[in-house]
């Protein structure tokens, strides 16, 4: 049976995977792009790709949303919102289906790590490789956030999660992102709290993006200091005096060590970011096993959807060896 | 004189090459080595050229080098055979035939369609229709002004086609510029008529582009001819429309045929390095080059004819008036277009 490279994606909003598959196209390498849309097409599960026709996945999305809607016949606020929560879990339990299905080797990133991973175990695994973190903590009372205070001028509050997107009633949309804690605005800090991931905010020189493809590190310098609206998150973005991005090259030692982590997380794939401080010392944020890489990719000119494309084709031809 | 790029604002800036030679003496160099350099009378030039550096957030100053920032890799690539297709309107051929189906399969990213004789909105639909599923990006068409197309017109028929991102209006009553689709789609209204594609090729500061596509493309290949293809009024594929040779006609030739032929692809390997003028010409990699009308026809690797820039005075004269190019207008039969 003739294996092909299997992308997981969505149908709409994804740039990085069209440009991947178009250069897969050009480069006449067999690929199958299964959208999360796709499956509310399927007609039985014997449909889906199967272990013994694909010989590497790139799982890049899930959804980009469900093709229709679906509604209560009685529908009120909160049963609206626990049947969104359970249709999206229903999605899930057959979409990671293929998790299992698909021999693990295969993929490119490991899924079930890719969905479930945790930020303070990420931060934990970059200590144990020697790589420097911001002190970070988790707590929920202002005589905590009070003491640190002591120790580190200013911190910063973000979510243990990912960022999420609100909509008021009236439809604004509101973005989630990165505060500032520091004695001034204590104040405004409640007693008690929900519990909060905090760092020590590290006065930056620059922001680094860095995308790992098995091994290699391609970086990016972002320059977002000199400009107030992006000063503690650089997605904060100023269309009139857009940042500053420029390739950057990591420190060896830097790279290998980042490397040592990728693969203690099993990974050969995914953004990370770090950050420069004024005296020009690393400190490692995050991994983002599925973060846009044409960002770094264009500004950069270092035609990632190409390279990606190229390392799914020698995967594949390598696995077809083993098969034969 | 130099040039220092800004590809990612899309901005140039013209130097005087003293500037540059300091300013690549700082790649390696800290400040003070450098005002050591030159001289201590040369402090207050020095520091200016920082001062502008950091005023156009070009740069920034710090205590250290910082080698980490390196140089930008300039290769160039694409994921298509042909990028950009230049199509003389003919209501005769037929644009769905196997050859431009084969063609837009290609994930042509940029398309010109351009209409010399008046085409109704009607006639264009039809045609956009054809390229309607194709990955096409952007369209650019050139069309004859007429009163049917005022701007609410267009407005609605550019939002029909999203892809269609600008539009010439040629033969117009005035020239202005005007914008449609909230803004986004720019409109030029050009006085004089366009019924052919002899007064192509004209190399102007306005036409100088500084961005990643061009400058990188611009080191490997030629960037007025490199994977690109034209389809003239008449059916024949060319490199562009102003190219004598033609590499057969859409309804007897095959795609394939053409992109194999080396003679399809030569001019598209020709570099500005190669280029006799172009070569030491500071705006050579912000520049669209001409290959179909040249300084010398016998020579494909003299300058374009069309361009009144002498990089060795850095001055701008009237290309039409030069004695020397005098011949090679009355070759191509521009005469009547010029004047």
């Amino acid at each position: 049976m003739s294996q092909q490279i299997l992308i997981l994606s969505q149908s709409h909003l994804e740039g990085t995977t069209d440009h991947v598959c178009q250069w897969l196209h050009h480069l006449q390498i067999p690929y199958l792009r299964l959208n999360g849309e796709d499956l509310f097409r399927l007609q039985h599960l014997s449909d889906l790709p199967g272990n013994a026709g694909v010989s590497t996945v790139w799982y890049r999305r899930k959804i980009s949303s469900f093709p229709a809607k679906y509604t209560l016949k009685q529908p009120d606020f909160s049963t609206q919102y626990t049947l969104k929560r359970f249709l999206v879990d229903e999605f899930n339990g057959l979409h990671s289906f293929l998790f299992y299905s698909i021999d693990r080797h295969k993929w490119l990133n490991d899924p079930i790590s890719e969905d479930y991973l945790n930020k303070l175990h990420v931060l934990a695994l970059a200590r144990q490789c020697g790589i420097n973190t911001p002190f970070t903590d988790v707590v929920t009372s202002k005589t905590a956030i009070a003491q640190l205070l002591d120790s580190y001028p200013e911190l910063i509050v973000k979510p243990l999660s990912e960022c999420i997107f609100l909509e008021d009633t009236e439809g604004g949309r509101y973005k989630m992102l990165t505060e500032t804690i520091s004695k001034e605005n204590l104040r405004t800090v409640p007693e008690q709290f929900f519990p909060s991931l905090i760092q020590e905010k590290i006065t930056k020189k620059f922001e680094i993006r860095t995308f790992y493809l098995d091994g290699d590190c391609y970086s990016m310098a972002i320059f977002s200091q000199n400009n107030r609206k992006t000063k503690d998150d650089f997605r904060n973005y100023d269309h009139q005096r857009p940042n500053r991005t420029v390739p950057y090259q990591l420190p060896a030692d830097l790279a290998s060590k980042l490397d040592q982590l990728m693969k203690s997380l099993r990974f050969k794939t995914g953004s990370i970011d770090l950050m420069v401080d004024m005296q020009g010392n690393y400190h490692f944020l995050e991994i983002n096993p599925e973060g846009q890489f044409g960002m770094v990719s264009y500004p950069c000119n270092y035609y990632l959807e190409k390279k990606l494309a190229q390392w799914l084709s020698k995967q594949h031809s390598h696995e077809k060896e083993i098969c034969q | 004189m130099s040039l220092l790029c800004d590809l990612q604002m899309r901005k140039f800036y013209h130097l005087p090459n003293d500037t540059t030679e300091v300013l690549l003496f700082l790649q390696q160099h800290t400040i003070e080595e450098c005002i050591a350099h030159y001289g201590e009378d040369n402090r207050e030039a020095i520091t200016g050229y920082l001062d502008f550096l950091i005023s156009k957030e070009l740069g920034f100053t710090d205590q250290q080098l910082l080698p980490e920032l390196t140089a930008l890799d300039l290769s160039w690539d694409r994921y298509s055979d042909i990028t950009n297709v230049i199509i003389e309107y003919n209501e005769n051929i037929d644009y769905s035939s196997a050859f431009f189906r084969q063609l837009f399969d290609l994930h042509i990213q940029g398309l010109e369609i351009r209409c010399y004789e008046s085409i109704s909105l009607d006639q264009l639909r039809g045609l956009l229709d054809v390229f309607n599923g194709t990955t096409m990006r952007f369209i650019k068409l050139v069309l004859p002004y007429s009163n049917a197309l005022d701007l609410p017109a267009m407005d609605k028929f550019v939002k029909a086609y999203p892809p269609v991102k600008s539009l010439l209006l040629h033969s117009a009553p005035e020239d202005k510029q005007e914008k449609i689709f909230e803004g986004t789609v720019p409109v030029t209204f050009f006085t004089r008529p366009i019924n052919s594609c002899l007064g192509c090729g004209e190399i102007r500061s306005n036409y100088f582009v500084s961005n990643m596509e061009l400058f990188t493309e611009s080191q490997h290949f030629n960037t007025c001819l490199n994977r690109k293809l034209s389809i003239d009024a008449a059916g024949y594929v060319r490199n562009c429309p102003s190219m004598r040779e033609h590499f057969g006609h859409v309804n007897h030739t095959a795609l394939q045929e053409v992109l194999d032929n080396q003679a399809f692809q030569r001019y598209g390997k020709i570099r500005k390095e190669e280029i006799a003028t172009c070569k030491d010409c500071e705006f050579r990699h912000v520049c669209t080059d001409c290959r179909a009308y040249v300084e010398d026809p016998q020579d494909i690797y003299s300058r374009p004819l069309k361009c009144g820039y002498d990089p060795y005075t850095n001055t701008w004269e009237d290309w039409t008036e030069h004695p020397l190019k005098q011949s090679a207008i009355a070759l191509y039969g521009l005469e009547k277009t010029i004047r």
